[in-house]
């Protein structure tokens, strides 16, 4: 009891170790900050690239893939649910007669986008593609505005008047100022056989007319995609062929098996789409296909991470200072507090005590002012736009209405710990000098 | 009756580089329940050697210190410990108090000790109640509150007397507790610990170099170069001095 009572006293007569505990206290509170921001941006490009994703993808067949075989073969596996036939083209997508401006390109996985008018059209069947993605969940989306939306959401992709339609992203809807049956062009080109064995590009343009918006919570997905029917594309595409199929995204029965069933699924289509022996078409998770991306983030959390642990093992440094001013100045007491009967041993874990309630302390004052800013970050956010004008975190880089975070226990156990035994190390450094100490000099006098 | 407290030729020295530097060379010493025992020697005679090892503070080289006429020596570190905070209160000639620590939790740190913050919890009124009842016993009933540098030298001997005796220990053992004060100082301070020796019947011994004070005890032991000169005042052992050489 007595050394919890003197470290307390003789912490509360030294303000300078208020230092080191306001260091803990603040690497603990950026560790816990920091990463529960990055977690939270983490979970939720996930979840924004899963909603705007099939669980599986199978991609890069070859232009005389068919999709009554590769339909078949996968059909055939037993966590397959439902599979949906895609068409990948690309094109300019316009109104009749007007002229783009040149425009920077973005990656088709850019996180957000969509300003240029070079696109990415997909060819799509709408019944199967509701069955293999969240596609019904994009044409319902809350935020598209009554007069955008599809009106038929049971044949979005119906010809109007005879002419294709296409569904458009709700921003890129909203910018041109598209409205439902409004006439568009894409201007595109495909590629034909030619003399030689050769290809040769041939001008391709395509008339339609715009069936309403969609919106992912994938704004980089929906603002460079635009869909059209299945029909129209294969015709305009492949005249002479009766079912292409370019993609295909694969809806499972058991999320956890994802893995193993993409394997299996490879090897499905590779059988099924092989010529001279050789498989053609590639089988990824919604993961591995938006894997670089999340790998980025996690990356740039363990860079900050490191950087934050290194200004955890500063504060302690400046820790060790204090309580080695306060082990100088009180060594005398270990004279008198072993005559009192303490054991010599005993009686150094006085420092040692001083430096875990300094670090008790910091870690309990990191972790929950940590905890309540990652809660209210937002509010935070509001409040340095409104006072200084900056904004911390660009929302919309996200597509959110409020700064993500994720806390996760572990990471707080992991941060507890970590600053738990720094100051464990660092408190008995000072404590360990104080131990060699003889009570007996300090009783003698000077 | 056997003594509370007994040395049995002690020996201790203090090795200096390969020498070794006898300072205790065979001291029996007695010490019994109510009997006040005055320590008279010169500077560096070894007082302060014998009343640490008295105190269970060190080991003695060769000899035995006894409680109740039980050996110590094989003693735990962690039970002698025990045994000096039950037994043992020390008076020292510089206070020692704790600067950080009013007059009150200075003497309350001698209840703290030896219990859990829990255990501690519990008693904390009677404890507190104690402690105040103790300072009051040496006339610092109106200074609970203040620190050790605002006290004066003699009030400050009075918190370590009253520190001393909270655990309600059975031997006093004092290395000049008047050496640094005004002879007047010294006076009230001698006999607020006779009046508590009296009263607790302790066994007291007292370091001094005060023949006067040391004349007021029940025996006088004198120390030169190690060894017990003698155990009245004017006395002389022979068998002491002949075991010295
Ligand atoms: N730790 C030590 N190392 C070496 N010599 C010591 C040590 N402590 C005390 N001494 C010596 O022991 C002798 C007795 O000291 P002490 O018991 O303090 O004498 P007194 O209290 O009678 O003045 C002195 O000569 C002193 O120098
Ligand atoms: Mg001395």
């Amino acid at each position: 009891m007595y050394r919890l009572f003197l470290a307390i006293r003789y912490l509360l007569t030294r303000p300078i170790n208020l230092l080191g505990m306001g260091g803990i206290a603040i690497s603990v509170w950026a560790l816990v900050v920091v990463v529960s921001l990055f977690s939270g941006v983490m979970a939720v490009i996930e979840r924004h690239v899963q909603e705007a994703g099939a669980d599986l993808m199978v991609t890069g067949l070859p232009e005389w893939a068919e999709w009554s075989r590769v339909d078949s073969a996968l059909g055939d596996d037993p966590n397959v649910a439902a599979t949906a036939p895609r068409l990948l083209h690309y094109g300019l997508l316009l109104r009749p007669g007007e002229r783009p401006p040149t425009p920077p390109l973005p990656g088709r996985s850019a996180l957000n986008g969509g300003d240029q008018p070079f696109l990415f059209v997909l060819g799509i069947d709408p019944d199967k593609e509701r069955e293999a993605t969240e596609f019904e969940r994009w044409l319902g989306s809350a935020d598209i505005p009554p007069a955008l939306r599809v009106p038929d959401p049971d044949a979005p992709l119906a010809d109007r008047d005879g002419t294709p339609t296409v569904l458009v992203g709700l921003d890129r809807m909203q910018r041109e100022g598209y409205a439902i049956g409004d006439r568009l062009r894409l201007t595109t080109a495909r590629l034909v056989p030619g003399e030689g064995g050769g290809k040769t590009p041939v001008r391709l343009e395509l008339d339609l007319v715009v069936g309403g918006a969609y919106r992912t919570s994938h704004g980089g997905f929906t603002g460079n995609n635009v869909f059209v029917a299945y029909s129209t594309l294969a015709r305009a595409l492949f005249p002479d062929r009766g079912d292409p199929v370019q993609e295909v995204a694969v809806r499972v029965h058991d999320q956890t098996q994802l893995d193993a069933t993409a394997e299996r699924l490879q090897r499905t289509v590779h059988r099924a789409v092989e010529r001279d022996g050789l498989g053609f078409g590639q089988v990824e998770t919604w993961r591995q296909r938006n894997g670089q991306m999340l790998a980025n983030v996690a990356h740039q959390r363990t860079l900050l991470k490191i950087v934050l642990i290194v200004i955890l093992v500063v504060a302690a440094f400046l820790m060790l200072a204090t309580l080695s001013m306060t082990v100088t100045e009180k060594i005398a007491d270990i004279g008198i507090l072993t005559a009192m009967g303490g054991t010599p041993g005993g009686v150094t874990l006085v420092f040692l005590a001083s430096g875990l309630v300094i670090t008790f302390v910091g870690v309990l004052l990191g972790l929950t002012t940590g905890v309540l800013t990652s809660v209210y970050l937002e509010e935070i956010r509001q409040g340095v736009l409104w006072a200084f004008g900056v904004d911390l975190f660009r929302l919309d880089t996200y597509n959110l209405t409020r700064v993500p975070y994720l806390i996760e226990p572990i990471w707080l156990l992991q941060v507890t710990l970590m600053a738990l035994v720094t100051g464990l190390v660092v408190s008995a450094i000072p404590a360990l000098r104080a131990a060699r100490h003889d009570p007996l000099v300090s009783l003698r006098g000077v | 009756m056997t003594a509370v407290l007994q040395a049995r030729a002690i020996t201790k020295s203090y090795a200096i580089g390969k020498r070794e530097i006898p300072v205790l060379r065979g001291v029996d010493l007695d010490l019994h329940a109510g009997e006040k025992v005055a320590l008279l020697g010169a500077s560096g005679a070894g007082k302060s050697t014998l009343l640490h090892l008295l105190g269970l503070l060190d080991r003695p080289t060769a000899g035995e210190v006894r409680y109740d006429g039980r050996p110590v020596q094989d003693l735990s570190v962690a039970e002698r410990a025990l045994l000096r905070h039950r037994q043992v209160g020390f008076v020292f000639q510089f206070y020692h108090l704790i600067p950080e620590l009013t007059a009150l939790q200075n003497v309350l740190l001698a209840r703290m000790m030896g219990t859990t913050v829990f255990g501690y919890w519990r008693q904390r009124r009677r404890a507190r109640s104690a402690g105040v009842a103790m300072l009051e016993q040496v006339g610092l009933g109106e200074r609970l509150h203040h620190r050790p540098a605002e006290l004066s030298g003699g009030e400050r001997q009075r918190v370590a007397i009253a520190r001393a005796l909270l655990a309600e220990p059975r031997v006093l053992l004092a290395d000049e507790p008047t050496g640094n004060l005004d002879s007047e100082t010294a006076q009230g301070v001698v006999e607020l610990m006779f009046s508590i020796q009296r009263e607790r019947d302790l066994a007291f011994l007292l370091v001094t170099h005060d023949e006067q004070l040391a004349a007021r005890c029940d025996r006088i032991v004198r120390m030169k170069d190690g060894t017990i000169q003698g155990s009245r005042p004017g006395d002389v052992q022979p068998e002491d001095s002949a075991q010295a050489d």
